[in-house]
């Protein structure tokens, strides 16, 4: 009864939570659903919007252009995996760990340090009203209002020629070519797109916590990943609105599970493990009940 | 890399080379010295065995494969460096597994809006509207599939044929320069096939398009076309072509090719081919 009391009283704390890092679902599910090139920048484009973000901030710069400059790094780091995987024939994958990787010194650089404190320095949040970081229910709205415009530009620009093409070159690669679709330009564009949110979400997460820290990505991807598969199991993946909502409504339901088992006892340090798990056992269960043959792949 | 609309052939390839494995023990000539032209509305069918280079010819008109020598221009452009995506713009190419003919995640209105943008500018526009939709519609109803009534449908749940036909649909969506069509009905089983040339015979007549189509089928070579190509080691070893190919028999075609390495396994095709039910010939 405790657990679930104190369960209950983190839900506004948890909703937050769920909806800023929905952002970081999004970014993974572009790449993964969309373009079908698995990619997991995410890991290092996040703390890298933190840092950007974080350095800017504390340099003087306006709270506004140090988020968009965050979000144009992202979109160069995402770039850059896509050019690796095209341009050097490297597997997307690796290509998104060598990103991971070289990120890492590019963003101790920008810092300067391991952690960069902003506390009472400008942010976005005060910026839009100085109530809002008071108030866990206003941060609700603002994520949410944030997540209702870019969700819904996303789901209106993959209907539009361009965002076609977009789907086309995930769909097949090697008919895409043959439509006129330039693929190497319309992955870069894509990856650089979902790196724009990973970087996005880096970015507010620091503004509203105070700080930019090399250390903010570890654990991201899987977070995310799990946030897309189950927001998958709920929404299906039928309609293009169902896929990009999918993201949204599984990170806030993720971090909901993630906040339940805290509450029932179980350690900070072993929600990792307990997320790969729970990762596995939703792609596995459907092959273990023989609904489904791992051929159909879930990801 | 505007088509110029003068007196050039649809494609004029001139002295193509492609060996592949170059220098090395396996080196394999793909292309000897080829050239070709085909005129405005030629219906060109390439036959020959395998390794025969007619696959290897589509990959390098269509730009997936670069020559080692020679020019490839359509309509007087010369598009020998032009990657994939650009030279699209004037070529139309259909494969012969079904599967990568269409996208099949896309619904089948989608992935002709998506062969609808071949070769233009692909803005922010939205792709699909109630005009867009009822144009493709009255494109695909004249194949008599039902695939008007399934728009919406992903292709993924096409048969074979269904995406063959969507995938011929796209190609020609844009007026293509030349319409490359790679062993377009090996994958489908004979009754489907038939409906598929159907489909192809229709379309090209239709836009009066230039056609090359590669087959293994000497029925459809004998049939369809007023061109017939015979390629060996890749070089063009007949070209058939006006009254001569109207008249054309599968047997005049086994004897003509006769004499070459290959004509055994030529002539073993050429039975299976015109096996009793159409033993007295399949002109059209």
């Amino acid at each position: 009864m405790d657990a679930l009391v104190l369960y209950w009283n983190l839900v506004p704390v948890t909703l937050v939570q769920g909806l800023a890092y929905a952002l970081v679902a999004l970014a993974v599910m572009i790449p993964f659903r969309i373009l079908s090139v698995p990619d997991l920048s995410s890991e290092g484009v996040f703390p890298l919007g933190a840092c950007v973000a974080a350095a800017l901030i504390a340099a003087g710069v306006s709270p506004i252009a140090a988020t968009l400059a965050a979000i144009v790094a992202g979109f160069f780091a995402g770039v850059t995996t896509a050019l690796i995987h095209l341009k050097f024939r490297v597997h997307s994958l690796l290509a998104g760990i060598l990103t991971i990787t070289m990120l890492w010194s590019v963003n101790l650089r920008v810092l300067g340090k391991p952690n960069q404190p902003i506390f009472g320095q400008p942010n976005l949040f005060d910026w839009i009203s100085p109530a809002i970081l008071m108030n866990l229910n206003l941060q609700i709205l603002v994520f949410a209002v944030l997540l209702a415009v870019l969700v819904g530009a996303l789901w209106w620009g993959l209907q539009t020629h361009a965002g076609l093409a977009l789907r086309g070159v995930g769909a097949n690669p090697s008919l895409a070519p043959a439509l006129g679709v330039n693929v190497v330009l319309y992955t870069s564009a894509g990856l650089g797109l979902a790196s724009c949110f990973s970087a996005l979400a880096g970015a507010l997460l620091a503004q509203q916590q105070g700080y930019g820290d090399v250390g903010m990505g570890v654990g991201m991807l899987v977070n995310g990943l799990a946030s897309v598969i189950i927001g998958e199991s709920i929404t299906g993946r039928r309609t293009l609105l169902r896929q990009v909502l999918a993201p949204v409504v599984g990170s806030i339901a993720y971090y909901q599970l993630a906040s339940l088992a805290l509450s029932i006892g179980l350690e900070p340090s072993d929600l990792k493990i307990a997320t790969g798990g729970f990762v596995l056992l939703t792609i596995g269960w459907p092959v273990l009940l023989g609904r489904k043959t791992p051929a159909s792949r879930a990801f | 890399m505007s088509p110029n609309d003068g007196d050039a052939p649809a494609v004029e390839l001139d002295g193509l080379k492609l060996a592949f494995h170059a220098g090395t023990p396996d080196q394999r000539i793909a292309l000897d010295n080829l050239s070709l032209a085909l005129n405005r509305g030629d219906f060109a069918v390439v036959i020959g065995s395998n390794g025969a280079g007619k696959s290897t010819l589509l990959n390098v008109i269509s730009g997936a494969l670069r020559p080692d020598a020679g020019s490839i221009a359509v309509d007087g452009v010369d598009v020998t460096r032009a990657p994939v995506h650009r030279r699209a713009a004037m070529i139309g190419r259909v494969f012969q597994d079904p599967m990568l003919g269409t996208a099949p995640a896309l619904s089948i209105e989608e992935n002709l809006a998506l062969a609808s943008m071949r070769g233009r500018r692909r803005g922010l526009g939205l792709a699909l509207d109630h005009a867009a939709r009822s144009r493709f519609a009255a494109l695909l109803e004249p194949f008599g599939l039902g695939l008007e009534k399934r728009m919406a449908a992903p292709a993924s749940l096409l048969s074979g044929g269904q995406r063959q036909v969507l995938a011929l649909v796209m190609a020609s969506l844009v007026r293509p320069r030349v319409l490359l069509l790679d062993e377009h009905t090996a994958a489908l089983d004979p009754g489907t096939a038939a409906l598929v040339m159907q489909a192809t015979q229709r379309i090209v007549a239709e836009g009066g398009l230039t056609t090359l189509m590669i087959t293994h089928n000497m029925a459809q070579a004998v049939e369809y076309g007023n061109r017939l190509l015979a390629m060996d080691a890749g070089r063009i070893k007949l070209d058939i072509a006006g009254a001569e190919k109207t008249s054309l028999s599968i047997d005049d075609l086994v004897r003509r090719f006769a004499g070459d390495a290959d004509h055994v396994l030529l002539r073993s095709r050429a039975n299976m081919a015109a096996g009793p039910a159409d033993a007295t010939g399949a002109k059209g």
